[in-house]
């Protein structure tokens, strides 16, 4: 343990480790200093001057980003002295700031309009024609920038130089016609340019994806995992009205800090397309019959029992540990061959696609059905058994693995092929039962990500129509196969899986907590993010 | 006795006298509404009831003078819309200066319960109320009226304009006299809300 050093602020004793600085050490006892330059995940700038503190025995006003905390200082926050910094330093950002709220998308979340309602001058004493005008509405691609909103942060500088290393921002000008802008208006290019509309704490660079499309105050936050590669970024999924509206990074230090990619943002968009499968199929003749889920169950478990030890099972690493878990189980009770590396995803795993967060192996769970010891035939073991017609009966627990080639090709030498798809695959015309399958957004459940940490995915909306969590479909086929399990829910499936392999012995779904539990092994000793 | 009970006489006539005070009142409200002046009843739907300008009427969307409506699509009024009637949907105008418009601005008449709510929240003046008041349709889907009709002035404005924002003469008094009751009543003076504590804004993003 490090050296500690013990004050107090706003009357509350407070031991932190040497270096912490104030508007930290106030953090961890549940005090929010207003700011608008410091970010957690960005060095320290202190230009912003709104996060000035009264400190005891000090004669002017100190910054409390970037004061640490020294033995027996004692830090009032809340002060007549500190409100009314707060509020003359809230004037000086709003002298030119546009009364833009009403158009603004950043209304609801912006900290200019939070720190107004607790310590602003209401009264303005700045007439709207008097304030400088800079340029609004401009198109930077992916982000869309107004200067006129900056409060010239440098959060977005910061971002671009030690996140990306991209440098695109800088500022412009002097004395209030300071703006900032790229050279020349070029476009942001780099993946990670969402994440400028998160770190900007006012409306001056706003999302082009999210732009009108919602008020902020409406959506509802539910904390998932992004199912878009191995890194497994913690966010929250926000929805109203049962439909994901975006997703957000949530802070989690050991995985993704306050970041996300453009790649895994867009996630969203496949939630509900109108591809979706909604309802249980089987083939008549040339043509779909459209069904009850149980129905096709009962069809698949009658073709598995017919075909003793004839049947294949290819997992898919985008499936949650649950559903990985209870389709193993199937096959173990169909006696069937079982394997997921369709395209050989766990090689990829631990390769960076840039040295931010994506990673090239573009599955979430990869390391879970590793784990769980799915990877036991061989791929190309079961595809040459269905090329020899060994194969009578063979279960597919995605449609996406239709999309490589070579198990298009098995699949059709098949006599009875079932694929769990969430979503319509034009190689689907190959299979002969298709079972709806709920996509991540809709299904509570657990990934394991390239570090070995296993991390909690939440339901945020109903699935549509007839479609059902792939574990539910999977256990209702061990069920009909004979001795049903007891299973009200994905966490019951999770103590099945605490108790059956042994990384994750002792595990439960609110062990694994909001940001998830490292577990031991090869992996966890990656270098992180 | 029980408690509760009641006994009424019936041994007692009442005579003629009540009666007589009856069919008089009843032969006055005759001779009153078949030769009087001030009639209760009014030929509706020719003739109209009289309303006051305060009157929370069907809403009217303003428009700009270029025709363009004057609401910047901040779903101020979709948000204090006590019965979620109101549905907008934002688009980008051309003009910078605007930025943002509805492309779709959907009241469901039979939902609203015309409190003038959005009329308040509304920043821009861009939704006021007429006193338009009978709302006649053969489906329910016709009593969802668009931002086209909404903006149909000519026709929603033909018993005249009701409860409005910029209508101070109407309002000054009403707000007056509810300070003053505050004042009265509570020791209230509205001006600069109090401050919050520490902990009340969300964890920064």
């Amino acid at each position: 343990m490090s050296e500690t050093v013990r004050a107090t602020i706003d009357g509350k004793a407070i031991e932190v480790p040497k270096g912490t600085t104030v508007i930290q050490a106030a953090a961890q006892i549940g005090i929010d200093i207003p700011r608008f330059c410091y970010h957690e995940d960005l060095p320290i700038d202190g230009n912003c001057r709104m996060c000035l503190v009264e400190v005891e025995k000090m004669p002017k006003l100190q910054i409390a980003c970037n004061t640490q905390v020294t033995e027996g200082m004692v830090v009032h926050t809340e002060s007549d002295k500190a409100k009314q910094a707060h509020r003359t330093t809230l004037e000086f950002l709003l002298v030119n700031h546009p009364i833009d709220c009403p158009v603004c998308d950043q209304a609801g979340e912006c900290y200019l309009q939070d720190q107004y309602m607790d310590v602003g001058l209401h009264d303005s004493k700045v007439e709207p024609e008097e304030k400088v005008h800079k340029r609004k509405v401009v198109d930077l691609g992916p982000i869309m920038l107004d200067a006129e909103r900056c409060v010239l942060c440098s959060r977005c500088l910061r971002f671009e130089e030690h996140v990306t290393g991209t440098n695109s921002f800088e500022f412009r000008n002097r004395g209030d016609h300071t703006q900032i802008a790229t050279f020349e208006d070029r476009p942001i290019t780099h993946n990670y340019a969402w994440n400028l509309a998160d770190v900007c704490p006012v409306g001056a660079l706003l999302s082009h994806d999210f732009r009108f499309k919602m008020r902020v105050w409406f959506l509802e936050p539910t904390d998932s995992v992004c199912p878009g590669c191995s890194t497994g970024c913690n966010i929250h999924v926000d929805h109203r009205d049962e439909e994901v509206h975006r997703l957000r990074p949530r802070r989690n230090v050991e995985v993704n800090k306050s970041w996300m990619c453009d790649i895994g943002r867009v996630e969203y968009k496949e939630i509900a397309l109108d591809t979706r499968v909604t309802a249980a199929r089987v083939r008549r003749g040339a043509g779909w019959e459209e069904t009850t889920v149980a129905t096709a169950l009962d069809l698949v478990t009658e073709k598995i029992l017919a075909a003793p030890r004839a049947s294949a099972f290819l997992a898919t690493p985008q499936a949650t540990n649950e559903d990985v878990y209870m389709f193993r189980l199937l096959s173990e009770r169909a006696g069937g061959m079982l394997d997921f590396r369709v395209g050989n995803p766990q090689e990829r795993t631990q390769v960076r696609e840039d040295n931010v967060l994506l990673r090239a192996d573009r599955n979430p769970n990869t390391t879970g059905c590793v784990d769980q010891g799915i990877g036991r035939s061989g791929v190309d073991a079961i595809l040459k058994a269905c090329a020899s017609e060994a194969v009578k009966v063979l279960v597919l627990q995605g449609a996406e693995l239709l999309a490589d080639p070579g198990v298009a090709a098995a699949a059709a030498k098949v006599p009875f092929v079932a694929v769990m798809a969430s979503h319509e695959h034009p190689e689907l015309a190959k299979a002969h039962c298709v079972l709806p399958a709920a996509v991540w957004a809709e299904v509570d459940g657990t990934f394991t990500n390239y570090q070995r940490r296993v991390q909690r995915i939440k339901r945020a909306v109903a699935p549509p129509g007839a479609a059902v969590p792939r574990w539910e479909l999977a256990a209702g086929l061990v069920a009909r196969l004979g001795e049903p399990i007891a299973l009200s829910s994905a966490r019951d499936v999770f103590a099945l899986i605490a108790r059956d392999v042994k990384v994750y012995s002792g595990l439960d779904h609110r062990l694994v907590g909001a940001t998830g539990r490292a577990l031991g092994g090869p992996a966890a000793a990656e270098a992180r993010v | 006795m029980a408690a509760g009970v009641i006994t009424v006489n019936r041994d007692t006539k009442p005579g003629l006298w009540p009666v007589m005070l009856g069919m008089g009142l009843v032969f006055s409200n005759m001779i009153k509404t078949m030769f009087g002046k001030e009639l209760a009843t009014i030929q509706f739907p020719e003739q109209k009831r009289p309303t006051s300008s305060r009157y929370r009427g069907i809403h009217v969307l303003t428009q700009r003078e270029d025709g363009t409506p004057k609401c910047v699509a901040c779903y101020m009024c979709a948000t204090v819309c006590p019965a979620e009637c109101i549905f907008i949907e934002a688009g980008e105008r051309p003009e910078k200066d605007i930025e943002k418009y509805p492309t779709r601005f959907e009241i469901d008449l039979l939902r609203c319960v015309y409190c003038g709510f959005c009329v308040d929240a509304c920043p821009e003046e861009a939704i006021v109320m007429s006193r338009e008041n009978d709302l006649v349709g053969t489906t329910r889907a016709e009593l969802i009226i668009d931002r086209d009709r909404l903006m149909d002035r000519g026709k929603l404005m033909e018993y005249g304009a009701g409860y409005r924002p910029s209508d101070h003469d109407v309002r000054r008094p009403v707000r007056i006299a509810a300070l003053e009751r505050l004042k009265r009543e509570h020791g209230i003076v509205p001006g600069m809300p109090e401050p919050r504590s520490g902990g009340g804004r969300p964890a920064p993003r």
